[in-house]
């Protein structure tokens, strides 16, 4: 059996359940139009990570629509945290990432932050502290008294990572979280989703980004075409069971020419030997890291070597 | 002033009222939860139908009043009052000034009522302008926020649809009273400068004024004429100076100095803006055999409000008063009448019609004439004519004991019945108006038409004992409060428009209400079956056909399935009506313009009548915005 839990002994706790989750769109006149979940059966458990993956239009924001209420289930049932999806007292332990950031352009982000922390019933004193706290933590302290309409792309996704957290929610729901990030700030989103469930949170963030799925989450479905196609552990579903790779540095072309040498007498085969590439992200990454460290290097090439 | 639908006292109001809207929501809300079932019946089945409505009613209940959260309104108006700030709701302001403006070029201070003018308009510019805003506001604020999807982010927080509602009408109210007070505060000075006026006066103008042949020592003159109209002035021996009243105002007069050297100057006018508390009696009319009657004369007018009675005839006017006692009014009646002319030979149209006024002891009968007065009713609005039954009347001009007639089944009962007419009572040559002509508390007062061959009319509230005089800038807050709870209205109906219908529809669906609301006397009576014509459908007939609506349709089974279909249509009206909010009686712009007191107890009512018509619509607004797919 498959859990998210780090403690195998206790049944887990489930958060979210979903049971024969269907969701036809239909027109005005009521005539079908798309049918973009079929019958979605899904357990998620207190703690862990889950990720759903699947190409533009598979019906993961439509999933996490029914989860939150925003759509009515056409049949089937959800149960987020132990109450119906449409029950509205369900949301004080839910954090909610839009798919875009559907924010209030003529506030502040001080004053969106204060405005939906006034929805969870929080008092003045609390609120100020939290919306500080959260501004920090999103880095737009120094934005927050600039009005969200002057906000670019990235730091608007940010506000609105920051008012899902408004409340310090059990359960945080993430749609598409890294659009429209820089390779910082999505390094920063995985931190943090990392940060969260070490704090005991459950999150449940959707995806057509492989990478970051890959790097942060416990276990995924794969959605497509509205059906769940793969469901499972994450770590358990990429490894290749009967392919082993060994990287190591330091040998030359000798010490290659025996290892293979050694695999072939033996009647393994070899798929590839080279040199392995790194992921752009590493990569760019690992440039800004630089760059910090030797303030003023710069690539000096033909192209950009028109002296200005 | 003309009041046509007076106000029944407030209990009675109450008690019909609570009645009718018991049964108006408890229809609605059957109708509703019928429709609710059927929705869900035809996707889910009958039982689970049943189950899931019930349900939403409980949790209705729950969050309209449970988890109701002030902090959460709060947040919330705060939202719509910065959405309205963005909305730059501040141009309605300029739009304002900007008319008043024209209107102050336009308005012409000479007119013979231009307080009435100058208030008609600032009222009637703030009314329209208000129900301008709050449609404007309330139709395009819920609709935009679905449509930029906002409001994924608002209700995935643990917001009530009955806060969202709430909290915006409040947000709304509030940016709607900032600027109703803006308005009021302009409106006030632009009146008071509008009317202001100075007349001048120099001793030239000046003449002694001669009785018997010998000089009384006292002055008058005229002063000079500005906006049309000037003023005779009198200063007698000591200096003292009085101007009199003309076009509804008079002035304050200063005298400097004495003799030839004498300075006068004249203040700004005063009386204008007036908000006069009237006492009303009951009318009744007595024909000219000095029957009584319920009705007086029609005199051909299409508008039946004044009933008219001839002159020189037995023929009167009577208003009984209750509840006169010295401690009320110890010096005398201040009395105010607005007198219908009705003049069957024109002759001389600018000479005065006389008529007496009277007061009578219901019980004895004692009928004292006080006073003739002159009537100069030739203009299109009656003017309103004071006058004074003194606590001391001194040798009137007539005196005698009148029995009033009425007319039963057994025959005509005289009252004072013969056996106690006492003529002793009309030996005295001073009447004290308590002793001799109030019997427990009644009196009546009486007008008759002097001339023959003229006629008087009045409706009831043309007479009144003007009580006293309460503060013109409450009564304007008073109106402005009226505004206000139209604008209430319309912001309550347009929210809960805009929960289920796009902006420019639900905009369009609140000015059917606002229309409606405003002609709702119309569409009930349509609904009734009191029009001319028949119903809807068969008026349409008689309109393409052409036929007179006073013939019969010749009968066969076309007449009859549109007399059927009629039938129908006038239920969906009387249904339509009973949900219309009767805002054609919140308008209190007449009241203030002419003068008089809005009653608290008016006030009263149509608050009460605000919160009606708001809280079910705002109810029903959360139904539709609960069943309602905010993502789709
Ligand atoms: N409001 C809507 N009305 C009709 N069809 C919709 C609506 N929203 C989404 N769809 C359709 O449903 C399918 C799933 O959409 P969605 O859940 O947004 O996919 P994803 O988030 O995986 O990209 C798509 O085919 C999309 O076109
Ligand atoms: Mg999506």
């Amino acid at each position: 059996m498959q859990t998210g839990v780090n403690t195998p002994h206790a049944v887990p706790e489930v958060v979210v359940e979903t049971r024969n989750l269907t969701k036809i769109y239909r027109d005005f006149w009521g005539r079908q139009k798309v049918r973009a979940l079929k019958a979605l059966d899904l357990t998620i458990y207190k703690g862990e990570i889950f990720g759903l993956l699947g190409p533009n239009g598979s019906g993961k924001t439509t999933t996490m629509k029914l989860l939150l209420g925003l759509l009515f289930p056409t049949e089937g049932q959800a149960i987020v945290l132990g109450k119906d999806a449409t029950d509205v007292s369900k949301n004080e332990r839910i954090g909610y990432l839009p798919e875009e950031t559907y924010l209030y352009r003529f506030l502040t982000g001080e004053e969106t932050l204060d405005f939906f922390g006034r929805l969870f019933n929080m008092p003045a004193a609390v609120r100020r502290q939290r919306t500080a706290e959260l501004l920090e933590l999103v880095g737009l302290t120094g934005a927050r008294r600039r009005q969200v309409r002057e906000y670019s792309k990235g730091m608007a996704r940010r506000l609105g990572l920051a008012q899902a957290l408004i409340n310090d929610p059990d359960l945080i729901l993430l749609d598409e979280p890294t659009t429209g990030l820089d390779p910082i700030g999505t390094r920063a989103m995985k931190d943090l989703i990392l940060r969260l469930k070490d704090q005991g949170k459950t999150i449940i963030m959707c995806s057509h980004l492989l990478a970051d799925v890959q790097d942060v989450c416990d276990r995924i479905g794969i959605l497509y075409q509205g059906e769940l196609k793969e469901l499972g552990r994450v770590d358990a579903l990429l490894k290749v069971r009967d392919v082993t790779e060994i990287r190591f540095s330091g040998g030359d072309g000798a010490l290659v020419d025996d290892v293979k040498q050694v695999i072939e007498r033996r009647n393994g085969k070899i798929h590839f030997i080279g040199n392995p590439t790194t992921t752009l992200e590493e990569l760019f990454l690992q440039i800004i890291r630089e760059s910090e460290a030797h303030p003023g290097r710069r690539v000096r090439g033909g192209i950009s070597g028109d002296g200005r | 002033m003309v009041v046509e639908n007076p106000l029944p006292p407030f209990l009675i109001w109450f008690a019909g009222a609570l009645a009718i809207w018991l049964g108006v929501v408890a229809a609605v809300s059957l109708v509703g939860f019928f429709l609710g079932w059927l929705a869900v019946a035809l996707e889910r089945g009958p039982r689970e139908a049943v189950a899931r409505n019930w349900q939403m009613i409980c949790q209705a209940f729950q969050d309209f009043v449970r988890y109701i959260s002030g902090s959460r309104i709060s947040g919330l108006a705060y939202l719509a009052i910065k959405e309205s700030i963005r909305r730059r709701v501040i141009a309605v302001f300029v739009v304002f000034l900007v008319l008043l403006m024209f209107a102050g070029w336009h308005i012409d201070p000479a007119s013979r009522e231009p307080a009435v003018l100058y208030l008609n308009f600032v009222l009637s510019a703030t009314t329209y302008l208000m129900l301008l805003l709050a449609l404007f506001i309330a139709s395009f604020s819920l609709p935009t926020d679905i449509r930029n999807r906002t409001i994924h982010t608002v209700v995935t927080k643990p917001v009530r649809a009955s806060e969202i509602l709430l909290g915006r009408l409040s947000g709304f109210a509030l940016v709607a009273t900032v600027i109703l007070i803006g308005m009021a505060i302009v409106s006030f000075f632009f009146v008071t400068l509008g009317l202001n006026h100075r007349h001048t006066l120099t001793a030239e103008n000046l003449q002694s004024v001669t009785e018997g042949g010998g000089e009384t020592g006292t002055l008058t003159g005229l002063t000079s004429s500005v906006f049309g109209h000037r003023h005779r002035v009198y200063v007698d021996v000591g200096g003292q100076g009085r101007v009199e009243v003309a076009r509804g105002h008079y002035h304050s007069l200063r005298v400097v100095g004495s003799g030839p050297d004498a300075r006068y100057e004249i203040g700004p006018p005063e009386g204008f803006l007036l908000a006069r508390v009237p006492i009303y009696g009951k009318l009744e009319f007595r024909d000219r055999d000095g029957l009584d009657a319920d009705k007086g004369l029609n005199v051909g007018d299409e508008w039946t409000y004044r009933g008219y009675i001839q002159g020189a005839s037995p023929a009167a006017l009577i208003w009984t008063f209750e509840g006169m006692s010295p401690r009320r009014f110890p010096e005398g009646l201040p009395l105010e009448l607005t007198l219908g002319v009705f003049r069957t030979h024109k002759g001389n149209i600018e000479k005065p019609v006389l008529g007496s006024l009277a007061v009578r002891n219901p019980r004895t009968g004692l009928y004292v004439e006080t006073e003739i007065f002159e009537s100069r009713e030739f203009a299109e609005v009656p003017e309103i004519k004071r006058l004074f039954v003194p606590r001391k009347i001194v040798n009137p001009p007539s005196v005698q004991i009148i029995q009033r007639k009425k007319n039963t089944p057994e025959g005509i009962v005289l009252s004072p019945p013969p056996e106690e007419v006492r003529p002793e009572l009309t030996q005295k040559r001073e009447f004290d108006l308590y002793e001799d002509l109030v019997d427990n508390g009644r009196l009546e007062v009486w007008i008759r038409c002097i001339e023959p061959g003229q006629y008087f009319g009045a409706a009831q509230p043309d007479l009144y004992i003007r009580a006293r005089d309460g503060s013109f800038v409450i009564n304007l807050l008073k109106a402005c409060y009226g505004i206000w709870l139209v604008t209430i209205i319309v912001l309550a109906y347009g929210i809960t428009a805009s929960t289920f219908l796009s902006a420019p529809v639900a905009m369009v669906a609140t000015i059917g209400v606002l229309v409606g609301g405003l002609f709702r006397d119309f569409v009930i009576k349509l609904a009734l079956g009191q029009t001319y014509g028949g119903g809807p459908f068969e008026s349409l007939y008689r309109l393409v056909t052409q036929e007179n609506v006073m013939s019969e349709l010749e009968p066969g089974l076309g007449t009859l399935l549109l007399k059927m279909a009629d039938v129908i249509a006038r239920g969906f009206l009387f249904a339509v009506a009973s949900i219309l909010p009767p805002l054609g009686q919140f308008g209190w712009a007449n009241w203030v313009a002419h003068g008089f007191d809005i009653p608290w107890e008016h006030v009263l009512i149509r608050t009460l009548q605000t919160f009606a018509f708001a809280i079910p619509v705002i109810v029903a607004g959360y139904f539709f915005f609960k069943s309602r797919e905010i993502a789709e």
